[in-house]
């Protein structure tokens, strides 16, 4: 098979893994902000 | 050093490890033929169940353990465990429709395997849920060390999903009897995911613990 017949999907896999990086990105600063409030009170 | 700090320090280090997993699977490892760049989802997708499937086992075992021992460090653990655990579910769920698409021509079905793994993000979620309308802390630990013990009852049936059932989620190819059904390139990117995501998985319990201890409470 030539790379020409490779199915075009790569916009899938761009969207898969920014979500997964944002979701714990995100996930990350919360526990952050969450740990540096409990410190500070 | 505290916890939150150490845990803080393993988030990062792993954080930093996930961008080597990134530039490694979409860079170094070879593109699948058959399903093209899509199959890369593979390895954010997989390891992120399996990190939600430890979360899950590892909150049930804390949930057992605190009801025989009445040690309210499970009952915290368990807490931090189904917080976590709904993160790396999220990463799950939205990964597997994106992935599922391209390949199945459809984001979703009813099919076992994903109803299940659905299932679990429910009870995450139901969890957390039952442990913010439970006021008396005695009686919060005790109800929710019985969801926690529900949600590890359900593991096995995840698993063996796709042996039970026909369903269109395919086999295991690493986490089998057998010998890995992946070149040694794939599988070496898939088993450093794993490795990194259940690093990010100990740095994450390690600072939602001690969030927990912090305020005396889950």
């Amino acid at each position: 098979m030539t790379p020409e017949q490779i199915p075009e999907t790569g916009g899938y896999m761009v969207a898969a893994y920014i979500v997964a990086a944002v979701i714990l990105l995100a996930y990350t600063v919360m526990l952050w902000r969450r740990g540096s409030a409990k410190t500070k009170s | 050093m505290t916890l939150v700090q150490r845990g803080r320090w393993v988030t990062v280090i792993a954080l930093l490890l996930l961008g080597g997993v990134y530039v490694r699977a979409l860079v170094f490892t070879p593109e699948e033929r058959l399903q093209g760049l899509a199959q890369k989802i593979y390895y954010v997708h997989v390891p992120s169940s399996w990190s939600a499937m430890l979360a899950m086992g590892l909150l049930g075992l804390a949930s057992i353990l605190f009801l025989f021992l009445k040690d309210p460090r499970y009952d915290r653990f368990a807490a931090a465990s189904a917080e976590v655990g709904t993160a790396f579910s999220l990463v799950m769920l939205t990964t597997g429709p994106l992935w599922a698409k391209p390949i199945w021509g459809t984001w979703w079905t009813w099919d076992a395997r994903l109803t299940l793994t659905l299932m679990m993000f429910f009870m995450f979620v139901g969890y957390l849920v039952l442990r913010g309308a439970v006021t008396d802390p005695a009686l919060r630990a005790r109800y929710s060390a019985v969801l926690g013990i529900c949600g590890l009852v359900l593991l096995p049936f995840i698993h063996l999903s796709v042996y039970l059932f026909r369903t269109l989620h395919p086999m295991p190819i690493v986490l089998k009897p057998s010998a890995p059904s992946a070149p040694p390139a794939m599988v070496i990117t898939l088993l450093s995911s794993f490795a990194v995501f259940t690093l990010l998985y100990v740095g994450f319990v390690m600072q939602r613990y001690a969030l927990g201890e912090a305020s005396n409470d889950a």
